[in-house]
């Protein structure tokens, strides 16, 4: 008896409602936690936990387009899956463009729900995994000396070493020494991966 | 001069003694009248003493005088207590007897009570006449004569002095007054002549005169007031028959039919219109029975009851019911009656009005059945609109349903099956399929025809239905309801599913008045309160407000919606005013509008 990998939050003003994707996901292996009110939610979720969320959209108190704008500017990672009841188109585009994995209309089967939910874990793993890598990058990154990061900036620019030295006032030499160290210290093994890997971070090329 | 005096006495007498044999009541008038009578007869005494020249036909007439006296007296002291209604009893009948022992002494003694004795007779001028006077002294027992219409004139006095006590100011003054001077002056002239001081003869007659014509004059004015009566009455019988025919004609114009019901002899009288509605015949008796018996059997509990009523507080009755004529046929009746309790605070009579309504009522129940088709296109046409909402509704419970479903087929097929979850979850689906049915159930009441029956609401749980209904749509659009029932809320009598639609449609209609609102300020207010004989609810909203003249919003056609057909306020009213409340609109003082209708507290009584 495995569960599945990741936390699935269930919130649904309707107790009812909320027992029964319940029962039917922890029937399914999921590792669930339900909540009936948005406030209890907030509090209660880890944005260290890879994680979705199951939400019906029409809730009284804060209905589930503003609470997805909350989570997104707070920062967690949350893939959300809505339920609604009405199947209204308009409001089901609104959603999905800012963010929704998937957008589901009540009574929901089983069989779709869990698709969408798995298909929501493994966003949730992903982004979780791309914010991990580009955390390790990111402290990668800091270990470079200003000079260095003045040399990769013109090595992801395309540059040979010989214009390098010279656009930066240097030997090539010194350029070549520079360049080792920062293929070293980024952990790539090609100029290539060194071009994604500075894309990722975000980072310009140098100017010509 | 004296036979004048006489004249005039017996003139009196017999125009009284005439009015006494014409009204046999007036006892007052035969007293009179025998006083008058005993006065002349005194008078001829007074007359034949002074004419009297032998001591021997003196004491004969005294003693005549002393009978007309006794006679005067006596009717004097019982009409005192006749007209003036006073006078003890027991002096009465005292001076009664004692002026009989007076009368039988007189008649034993030789020379009467007055005179011990009597020596001759002298002859005095009298200006041109000649008269003669006793000479002779007076007897003790004289003072005892005199002291009598003394304890007379008492008794007059206390006679006259008790009805001015009880109010009859005028005849006490008149008659005790008048008896009391008169009387005195003929006892000065009794004492004066008896004694012997002053040489003049028994005047007394003149005295009596005196008093008859004040008694006179009380009995006349007694009798001018009867026939200034009897005008009067003439007058008020005469304008009575005037008002009568014109109550017939009344009657006759808008076929009214009379009815008096005399409760204790049993009998009904009714009118010839009265009659033929019911389709009885002119001869035949009617009792309550009958009258009864002509009710539809449906609407006599009602009419017994109401009557019943109106009899215990003997007040006014408005009834509307049926009656099955004798010819079988149905017709509608309003009758309006008045019950009057007797004296033993019994139920004795009831009066009414009754009018074949037939016609009217064939009319207002066809206004009522395009009433009702009208408020059901609209009632579906609100419940189409709320369509999204309600499929919402139900979808809940349905998704309910198939994920405890599903759950429980993942449970079965584990190794070995969980079984300890499937009861629980089997429960939930049974509790979630009853909602869905009841949610359906709603729905399928309001969108019935839903014919006008009315019966006893709970306005509290009405308004918590409807809610229900439109949670969904509420939601949706961001309006937040708050409820403030008050407790203890009397049923009001009403349709059930007219009066769910007037609230539907002034909870929607404040919802849409707030769509332009921020969200988290489309509030909306639902209260119910209870008034002295009405119960009374109001919906409160935040939105855009009124126009200034709440009045039109009522109308038929008037919309602020572009979309709008406007019958939804004005359908809202004619329900309202067919329940016999109100419904009316004012500004929220801050922001918004309020909405109140009213619906008078359900009574036992209940039309039919």
């Amino acid at each position: 008896m495995s569960t599945e990998q990741g936390v699935v939050y269930v919130l649904d003003d309707e107790p009812e409602m909320v027992k029964a994707l319940m029962r039917l996901l922890r029937a399914k292996q999921f590792d669930v936690r339900v909540f009936t009110s948005a406030q209890a939610f907030l509090e209660a979720c880890r944005p260290e936990d890879v994680a979705c969320l199951v939400l019906d959209v029409a809730m009284p108190e804060l209905d589930g387009l503003t609470l997805q704008k909350r989570l997104t500017h707070r920062g967690l990672l949350l893939p959300i899956v809505f339920l609604t009841g009405h199947g209204d188109i308009p409001m089901s585009v609104r959603a999905i463009k800012a963010g929704a994995t998937d957008f589901l209309a009540k009574p929901v089967d089983a069989v779709a729900l869990v698709r969408a939910v798995r298909a929501a874990l493994e966003v949730a793993r992903a982004r979780h995994e791309t914010v991990a890598e580009t955390a390790a990058l990111a402290s990668r990154l800091a270990t470079l000396t200003p000079r260095e990061f003045e040399v990769m900036r013109h090595v992801v620019a395309g540059k040979l070493n010989k214009q390098i030295a010279a656009d930066l006032g240097t030997v090539e030499q010194t350029v070549k020494v520079h360049r080792g160290r920062v293929m070293e210290k980024m952990a790539v093994a090609s100029v290539a991966d060194l071009v994604r890997a500075t894309e990722r971070l975000g980072i310009g090329k140098a100017e010509s | 001069m004296w036979p004048m005096i006489a004249a005039a006495a017996i003139t009196m007498a017999l125009i009284h003694l005439g009015v006494w044999m014409l009204n046999r009541g007036t006892i007052s008038h035969l007293l009179f009248a025998c006083m008058a009578l005993s006065i002349a007869g005194f008078n001829i005494c007074e007359l034949g003493l002074m004419r009297a020249q032998t001591v021997a036909d003196y004491v004969v007439w005294h003693f005549s005088a002393h009978l007309a006296a006794f006679f005067v007296l006596v009717s004097l002291v019982w009409f005192v207590r006749s007209h003036l209604g006073t006078g003890r009893l027991w002096l009465a009948w005292a001076l009664t007897a004692v002026r009989g022992v007076v009368l039988m002494i007189e008649g034993v003694l030789p020379y009467g009570v007055n005179f011990s004795e009597i020596t001759a007779m002298r002859e005095v001028r009298l200006g041109i006449a000649r008269i003669f006077l006793p000479v002779g002294s007076s007897g003790a027992l004289s003072r005892f004569a005199e002291a009598s219409l003394f304890v007379c004139m008492l008794y007059v006095l206390d006679a006259a002095v008790c009805a001015w006590r009880q109010g009859n100011r005028r005849r006490a003054a008149i008659v005790g007054g008048g008896i009391v001077f008169f009387v005195l002056l003929g006892a000065l002239n009794a004492v004066l002549t008896h004694t012997g001081l002053v040489q003049i003869p028994y005047v007394t007659s003149f005295a009596f005169l005196g008093v008859l014509a004040c008694l006179g004059y009380e009995l006349t004015a007694d009798v001018v007031n009867a026939a200034s009566l009897t005008h009067r009455l003439q007058v008020r019988e005469a304008e009575l028959r005037e008002s009568q025919q014109l109550a017939g004609l009344a009657a006759g114009a808008a076929k009214l039919g009379f009815l008096v019901w005399d409760r204790l002899r049993g009998g009904i009288w009714f009118s010839k219109n009265g009659r033929a509605l019911f389709g009885w015949s002119e001869e035949e008796s009617v009792d309550f029975s009958r009258f009864r018996d002509a009710i539809h059997p449906e609407d006599r509990p009602l009419v017994e009851q109401a009557i019943g009523e109106t009899l215990e507080r003997s007040g006014e009755y408005e009834q509307e019911y049926r009656i099955v004529k004798s010819d079988g046929s149905i017709r509608w009746i309003h009758s309006r009656g008045l019950a009057e309790k007797n004296g033993n605070g019994l139920p004795a009579r009831m009066s009414g009005v009754v009018m074949d309504i037939t016609g009217d009522k064939q009319a207002q129940i066809e206004l009522g059945q395009q009433r009702d088709e009208l408020a059901h296109l609209s009632r579906v046409t609100t419940v189409s609109a709320l369509s999204g909402s309600l499929a919402h509704e139900l979808n809940q419970p349905l998704g309910i349903i198939l994920s405890n479903a599903q759950a429980a087929q993942e449970l079965l097929i584990q190794d070995p099956p969980a079984l300890n979850d499937v009861g629980e979850i089997l429960s939930d689906i049974v509790a979630a399929d009853r909602r869905a049915a009841e949610i359906i159930q709603r729905l399928r009441s309001l969108l019935k025809r839903g014919e006008t029956s009315m019966q006893p609401l709970a306005l509290n749980e009405l308004l918590e239905e409807v809610l229900h209904l439109t949670r969904s749509d509420l939601i949706g659009r961001g309006v937040i309801a708050a409820c403030d029932f008050a407790r203890d809320l009397p049923p009001v009598a009403g349709t059930r599913v007219q009066i769910q639609q007037v609230a539907l449609n002034l909870i929607l209609n404040a919802a849409d008045a707030m769509v332009d609102n921020a969200p988290g300020t489309r509030r909306l207010h639902i209260a119910t309160s209870r008034l002295d004989d009405a119960v009374r609810v109001t919906v409160r909203d935040g939105g855009i407000g009124l126009p200034a003249d709440t009045e039109r919003l009522f109308q038929a056609f008037y919309t602020t919606k572009p979309n709008g057909l406007g019958m939804g306020l004005a359908i809202c009213r004619s329900i309202i005013a067919a329940h016999n409340g109100r419904v009316w609109a004012e500004p929220h003082p801050e922001r918004g509008a309020i909405f109140h209708f009213e619906l008078p507290v359900a009574v036992a009584k209940v039309s039919p």
